[in-house]
């Protein structure tokens, strides 16, 4: 088959699974966020529409990574990608798979703190403005994940690819867009139950929102790490040059490296968003001891990111050894 | 868009190795130390009990940095880490609201800036825990729980500094590539000034906070 068909069959089914990966955690997020509005209502009907206008603020903060992912499926449907190379291929299907899977972690993660803002206007009415405030910031710290993956994608999808021998650069593509797109999954979800542990926390103690916040900064920040990894291991497999491969063994090396930090980032973004929540309610709560329970919050999380520290050292070691 | 992978850089041999310098990172960072130095020039002109102007914009920056370092740290010499934590904010600060200017980037574009800053951090961390603990009890830090540890204790503190600094790169330089080839696609038509407000401004306020802020939560746990 000529080279422009591979490019084509590339595009194509990237573009499905960008928004169709894509598409599964705004959706969550949003419903999520939609069934606790209802909940809120019922609790307190004389707030309805402030709390219906919160509830519609906070699903469109969730649908902005369902629109990234609509975003890149519609570049790879109507751009014309033909560079001449095959190389393209790989770089188009690296962009689709990381975009895709990066929206989903964030999608269903923004769903929390919009639906902590309804519950939170309902205890308290005279709060809704900060409320308000609280969430969208939470939200937008939450979407960093989905703005690492599509920031990899945009460099997959219109740097110069071309002029490198095919293999290992195939495996590279592939392996840079799984790392950052598997990655962000658990951050984006991590992040989204720090948000929403802080605007409920907001909501129960307002005297304490200024420490409730700060916490909720760096427990998302520090959430957010195992995606940063993904991100660094996307760098390194993207901008490093290799010799052309002799055989198959090399190119797959870089793949499973991109797998492997992928997956290895999942787990540590869920357990930090565990940590993070249950350390910010505490710090609303409590906050003379807030100093304590920060600490023991960022140790607790960097103790659990110890598995994705180990599989970004043998990414690492995959790329450069091997 | 191509371009945007060109570095103009300048650099020089000595023996068998070549510095480099990133020449737009280098005037970047010095239109930023010249706009701070004025500005804390000019807010401490004529001091007088009753502030105006500049001088009380920069009394609040110091009081609300005096209380966070505080309330960090807590221990009777908090004063002694307070002017680089305040400096670095400001500095973070204004280094990632720069980019949203015409002709002028941001620095902390440049993965190199991050990086000093967070390596920076580290020293300052691990050296004050060793004055503070003493170099046995140090050492012994590094053992728990189990003696076996102490490899994986160290690439953790090894991987906090890649964390932070890549953190702020991360942002700072995704945000910049979002903004370029958005522009790019839309013919630079309505949506870029909400995006720059958005990945310059907003973004930029909270990544340098949480950098500042991380220093300082682990300058604490070393010297806790």
């Amino acid at each position: 088959m000529e080279e422009f068909t591979w490019v084509q069959i590339a595009a194509m089914s990237s573009a499905g699974i960008s928004i169709g990966f894509g598409a599964i955690g705004a959706a969550i997020g949003e419903g999520y966020t939609a069934g606790l509005a209802n909940e809120a209502i019922s609790y307190r009907p004389q707030e309805a529409k402030d709390i219906f206008k919160n509830a519609l603020i906070g699903q469109a903060m969730a649908e902005t990574a369902g629109i990234f992912a609509l975003v890149v499926a519609m570049l790879l449907l109507f751009v014309n990608f033909d560079r001449g190379s095959v190389l393209t291929a790989p770089a188009l299907l690296g962009a689709g798979l990381c975009m895709g899977f990066g929206a989903l972690g964030s999608g269903v993660g923004s769903g929390y703190p919009a639906a902590a803002t309804c519950m939170g206007i309902a205890r308290q009415p005279r709060l809704s403005s900060r409320l308000t405030t609280s969430m969208l910031v939470g939200s937008a710290v939450c979407q960093t994940p989905s703005i690492f993956s599509m920031v990899v994608a945009f460099i997959l999808l219109f740097f110069n690819v071309t002029g490198h021998p095919f293999s290992p650069y195939w495996a590279a593509y592939i392996g840079a867009g799984l790392s950052t797109g598997l990655a962000a999954i658990g951050s984006g979800y991590g992040g989204g139950l720090a948000a929403g542990a802080a605007c409920e926390g907001i909501a129960r103690q307002p005297e304490n929102a200024g420490p409730t916040t700060v916490s909720m900064l760096l427990g998302q920040a520090v959430a957010q790490t195992p995606a940063i990894f993904g991100l660094l291991v996307s760098f390194i497999l993207l901008f490093k040059g290799y010799p052309e491969a002799k055989t198959l063994s090399e190119s797959i090396a870089l793949l499973s490296a991109g797998l492997c930090m992928g997956f290895g980032g999942i787990g540590p973004g869920i357990g930090n968003g565990f940590t993070a929540k249950d350390a910010i309610a505490w710090v609303a709560r409590n906050s003379e001891n807030a100093g304590v329970i920060s600490r023991t919050m960022l140790v607790g999380m960097a103790v659990a990111q110890s598995t994705a520290i180990y599989a970004m050292v043998v990414s690492l070691v995959l790329i450069f050894v091997i | 868009m191509e371009d945007m992978t060109q570095i103009w850089q300048w650099g020089f041999q000595v023996g068998d190795y070549t510095f480099t310098f990133n020449i737009e990172t280098l005037i970047m960072t010095w239109i930023v130390m010249a706009a701070l130095i004025l500005f804390s020039i000019v807010a401490t002109r004529k001091i007088s009990v009753l502030p105006h102007g500049y001088q009380s914009l920069a009394e609040l920056i110091v009081d609300g940095f005096d209380n966070l370092v505080k309330d960090a740290l807590e221990i009777p010499n908090y004063r002694k880490y307070f002017p680089m934590i305040c400096a670095m904010m400001m500095f973070l600060l204004l280094c990632n609201w720069i980019g949203v200017i015409p002709y002028l980037s941001e620095p902390t574009k440049d993965l190199n800036t991050p990086l000093a800053l967070g390596l920076l951090g580290f020293v300052i961390a691990h050296y004050s825990g060793i004055k503070a603990k003493g170099i046995k009890e140090y050492i012994k830090g590094y053992c728990d729980p189990i003696i076996f540890f102490a490899p994986l204790n160290i690439i953790g503190e090894l991987a906090k500094v890649v964390s932070i600094s890549f953190r702020l790169f991360g942002n700072i330089m995704g945000g910049s590539i979002i903004v370029l080839v958005v522009s790019h696609l839309l013919y630079n038509l309505v949506l870029p000034p909400f995006l720059n407000f958005f990945f310059g401004i907003f973004v930029g306020t909270i990544q340098a906070f949480v950098f500042t802020m991380l220093t300082l939560v682990y300058i604490s746990v070393q010297i806790k």
